[in-house]
């Protein structure tokens, strides 16, 4: 089911959480918003589920305006943060809830309550597990059973709210390449939201990158990652050098003033030499070099004292022979020019 | 060669551990103290109780003034601990999860009668409904009895009982949060289902605990059902009350053994509560795992 979102604003007291936001989500996809916390991608989540109403604006399911509807009516499965398992049930018990409430005409048997639950259980491979409590369980089965149980009422669309926010770092990683081989499977329309790039750009199909109440930018991992369409995206998505630049015949030099252009450079986009190579190049002098890793971070400071970080490989690093107080060559190899306002 | 059992042995008393000296006063001081002043006298009940045998001791419960007594008192508390604990469950229901102006005034409100004094809040009542009370012209038309009747032991019964149940849910339900009953919601779940398949279950024990709170309180209750009783025999007379007649009238056999009725209510509560806290215990371990 296809989710479209229309001018949505929602204020609370003074504070402007969503304005005017449109958001298109096909059938069948899985979409991140991503954004920093105040960003409104929480709000705009629970407006999706019917938790929150908004100010102004509308939400359709596959084109029929469900505004109107409760939360109940719109069949949408939740998943949150600190999980919101029913703590005094069991597993199973939390899992079979979304079925056990349904009016007596549509609600399964008993028996076909068992299977399903079954074979969900299955599903986030916690069959022996049925009978224990939420307590009893790791954060990273609580989360997946709260998925189970979400996906227990065949949702028309499942929304997540930082779903593995409460996880540590190895599980995180794990349930979320879980969660992306589980959409894969069942291919229910997805919502999930997050303020982890990593997360975003790994597990989604498009990510919708919010920021202070609006969506910046809509797109494909790929094109948020490789064409930030803001100075905000560029920002946000990965670490960033910001240089003032002046472009001439479409070459952009980094100077020390202030241009009205802000150019932005990624750490790994900038080459780093002994010996000045070409006209673009700027003196710097290196600070620091953590060499632990797959990747050698430089920190290094510019001739006019701006601080650039720089990422090269190991092998460039031993090419280099680089020590710590070095005089060093910059050059950008990939840039991207934004009007400072 | 490297000896760990070289190393003389030591116990290793937690720095906060006392000398058993100091440990030893201390708990004897307190079991001194609770012995005269609670065991004792609860002990005297019963002896004075049973002072001229078991016959006198049943001997009492045969009076109708005191049979009465006990009738007005169960009726007294069945209707006052209901009703308390539906207005209990909607207070702290509304101020546990909702955000509305004049919030703290309510949370003030709702211990009103735990700093009244009970006779004030008795009189209170008489000024409301009594002869020459604020109502009390309409009620003598209307034939309506409030003071110095059974509906007014009733209602102050249950003015000086409302903070007891909403209390023990208060913090519960406030620090449970929405997410629970959301995620109900979501799952198709309706206001009712919700109520009952999460809301309550997750704070039955602190309900039960406050309702037995609360019907002790109801039962025992003597300033200010006192005031508005006006002290017929046989008719507005709760236990407690019944208990200070049979004293006043030198009947002290009689008024002991009343009285060791009201103190089993009491030993009883005791024990349901003692067991309420050792079962409600587990959940809050199990919240605790959870945090971590």
């Amino acid at each position: 089911m296809s989710i479209t979102v229309r001018g949505i604003s929602k204020r609370f007291a003074r504070f402007a959480a969503l304005d005017s936001v449109d958001l298109d989500v096909p059938h069948g996809r899985l979409v991140a918003l991503l954004g920093p916390s105040g960003s409104g991608k929480t709000t705009l989540l629970r407006i999706i589920a019917g938790l929150e109403t908004p100010d102004a604006g509308s939400v359709h399911f596959d084109g029929r305006d469900i505004s109107d509807q409760t939360t109940r009516e719109r069949r949408v499965g939740f998943v949150f943060q600190h999980y919101a398992l029913f703590r005094h049930m069991t597993v199973f018990e939390n899992v079979a809830f979304g079925l056990r409430v349904r009016p007596r005409g549509t609600r399964p048997s008993a028996q076909r309550i068992r299977e399903r639950v079954g074979e969900l259980l299955e599903l986030i491979q916690l069959g022996s597990q049925a009978g224990r409590y939420p307590s009893q369980l790791s954060g990273g089965q609580r989360q997946r059973v709260a998925l189970a149980r979400a996906l227990a009422v065949e949702p028309s669309v499942l929304l997540l709210d930082e779903p593995f926010g409460a996880l540590d770092a190895k599980v995180r990683l794990e349930l979320r390449r879980w969660l992306r081989a589980l959409h894969d499977e069942v291919g229910v329309t997805s919502v999930f939201v997050t303020h982890d790039q990593d997360e975003a750009l790994e597990v989604a199909d498009q990510v919708a990158v919010m920021n202070a109440g609006r969506i910046e930018q809509v797109g494909t991992p790929d094109e948020v990652y490789h064409h930030p369409a803001t100075p905000f995206v560029y920002n946000f998505l990965g670490n960033v050098n910001l240089f003032h630049g002046r472009v001439d015949d479409g070459v952009t030099r980094l100077v020390r003033e202030a241009t009205g252009h802000l150019v932005f450079i990624r750490p790994h986009a900038l080459d780093l030499a002994r010996q000045p190579n070409g006209a673009n190049t700027i003196r710097a002098v290196t600070k620091h070099i953590h060499a632990a890793g797959p990747v050698v971070k430089v920190e290094a400071v510019t001739e006019w004292g701006a601080p650039v970080h720089v990422e090269i490989g190991q092998e460039r690093l031993r090419e280099l022979s680089l020590q710590k107080g070095d005089e060093i060559f910059i050059t950008p190899r990939d840039v991207a020019v934004f009007a400072d306002d | 060669m490297v000896s760990a059992t070289a190393a003389p042995a030591r116990s290793f008393a937690p720095a906060t551990a006392e000398s058993p000296a100091v440990r030893l006063v201390l708990v004897g001081l307190s079991v001194l103290f609770l012995s005269v002043f609670l065991l004792a006298p609860l002990a005297l009940i019963f002896v004075t109780a049973f002072g001229h045998g078991i016959a006198a001791y049943f001997q009492t419960f045969t009076n109708p003034d005191t049979l009465s007594a006990i009738r007005l008192t169960l009726l007294a508390a069945a209707i006052a601990v209901p009703c308390n604990l539906v207005f209990g469950v909607a207070a702290a229901w509304a101020i546990g999860k909702f955000e509305f102006f004049g919030k703290s005034f309510l949370i003030s409100l709702i211990d009103l009668p735990f700093s009244v004094s009970p006779v004030v809040a008795g009189l209170t009542y008489v000024l409301l409904f009594g002869a020459q009370g604020f109502f009390g012209p309409w009620l003598t038309a209307h034939d309506v009895h409030i003071i110095f009747a059974v509906p007014g032991i009733v209602l102050v019964t249950i003015f000086v009982t409302f903070p007891f149940v909403a209390r023990e849910l208060l913090p519960l339900v406030a620090a449970q949060g929405n997410e629970e009953e959301e995620a109900a919601l979501t799952l198709g779940a309706g206001g009712w289902q919700t109520f009952f398949r999460v809301t309550l279950p997750n704070v039955k024990w602190a309900l039960l605990y406050g309702v037995i709170l609360c019907n002790a309180r109801a039962m025992g209750e003597f300033g200010a059902v006192s005031v508005v009783s006006g002290h017929i025999r046989g008719l507005t007379d709760t236990m407690p009350l019944q208990i200070e007649v049979l004293y006043n009238d030198y009947q002290f056999v009689p008024a002991f053994a009343l009285a060791s009725l009201l103190a089993l209510l009491a030993l009883a509560t005791l024990v349901v509560k003692s067991a309420i806290e050792w079962r409600s215990a587990k959940p809050s371990e199990a919240l605790e795992g959870e945090a971590a």
